[in-house]
């Protein structure tokens, strides 16, 4: 099986490009991550990318695969077929090879308070909730940060300092309806302007390459009828 | 807490109302010309210029610039990055639009009056 992958040493290289490797698939290669750490033990040991719990949990394998936004490490290798093109996430600053800096998207993530807002002293135990109030967490507190689906969005490739991105907006959707949250207000005002929410354009890549089958354009329009109902 | 220079939810509610008033004026001229169209240009004229058909087309056209100003906006704020320059485009849009509609007014209102 041959792979196409996306080969960038800012110490050496002038410009990146793309290195053919052929390999042969073994009985014990699952997934992709499993051939791309056998290319790197095998054939070339400079290769390199970042991985950890290789079981979709940590998020820090997110790839670009045949164009589309995955995690390496669940993605079955018998899905893939033909060439195999390898390259790292679009439009966010390559460190090396298939490794990205995901600076940006970590300071977008943090914009949004991604943490609970009370103001009244915590109750001895816990703050309950109702188990309806706790299902409308579904779907929303999953996310791993992967950047699969921010990397994706064409509306953060024109404006990754000023928009979101829907990794950021799921997590703001997630604060804002959670019946602990009491900064629900300010958390609106924050995102009602130009940017910061509105430069969605519901392309929804986002909802299409999420490797937990979460929801960020959903969330995104949750955001817009929340906006709605509080300004009238 | 932080109030911003430019509210994103006016415009974007904006946008979908229009959307809505052109989608259905457009079914109404669909409807109008497959299934009664008028026989010459004076009827066309006379259906043209009565009080309702003059309103309902003001308000098509002002919802039909306030659509493609924000929509245009939009495009001009994620492609034009330099401030002059998109100063200069969404000024001259702008510029474009009110000129259409005053343009587009006039014809209404002569051809009522």
């Amino acid at each position: 099986m041959r792979f196409s992958i996306y080969r960038f040493d800012p110490d050496s290289d002038a410009k990146p490009r793309m290195q053919d490797f052929d390999i042969e698939i073994g009985p014990n290669d699952h997934m992709l991550l499993d051939v791309i750490l056998r290319i790197k033990t095998e054939i070339d040991d400079s290769l390199t990318i970042r991985k950890s719990c290789r079981e979709g949990i940590c998020g820090s394998d997110a790839i670009n695969i045949n164009g589309r936004n995955g995690l390496a490490c669940i993605t079955p290798i018998r899905t893939l077929k033909g060439t195999v093109v390898l390259r790292p996430l679009p439009s966010f600053p390559v460190i090396r090879d298939l490794v990205v800096d995901m600076t940006q998207f970590y300071k977008q993530y943090w914009s949004i308070k991604p943490y609970l807002i009370n103001h009244e002293p915590p109750p001895e135990k816990e703050r309950l909730q109702s188990p309806e109030q706790r299902e409308s967490l579904n779907g929303l507190y999953e996310c791993i940060l992967c950047a699969c689906c921010t990397s994706q969005c064409p509306s953060f490739w024109w404006n990754p300092d000023k928009f979101v991105g829907p990794a950021g907006l799921l997590n703001a959707y997630r604060f804002i309806a959670d019946s602990r949250d009491q900064a629900t207000e300010d958390r609106l005002d924050d995102l009602n302007d130009a940017y910061r929410l509105f430069r969605c354009r519901t392309i929804m890549n986002c909802t299409e390459v999420c490797p937990k089958s979460l929801e960020p354009s959903r969330a995104i329009e949750h955001i817009r009828l929340a906006m709605v109902h509080h300004s009238l | 807490m932080r109030k911003a220079p430019v509210s994103g939810l006016r415009p974007w509610i904006i946008q979908r109302f229009t959307a809505i008033y052109l989608f259905f004026f457009f079914l109404f001229l669909l409807v109008y010309f497959i299934f009664f169209p008028p026989a010459s240009y004076e009827a066309w004229k006379d259906a043209m210029s009565g009080t309702v058909a003059i309103v309902a087309t003001s308000v098509f056209f002002l919802a039909l610039f306030a659509h493609a100003w924000i929509g245009l906006r939009d495009v001009i704020m994620d492609y034009v990055k330099p401030l002059p320059l998109r100063m200069t485009a969404l000024a001259l849009l702008a510029l474009g639009l009110i000129g259409m509609a005053a343009w587009v007014m006039h014809i209404l209102f002569a051809a009522g009056g």
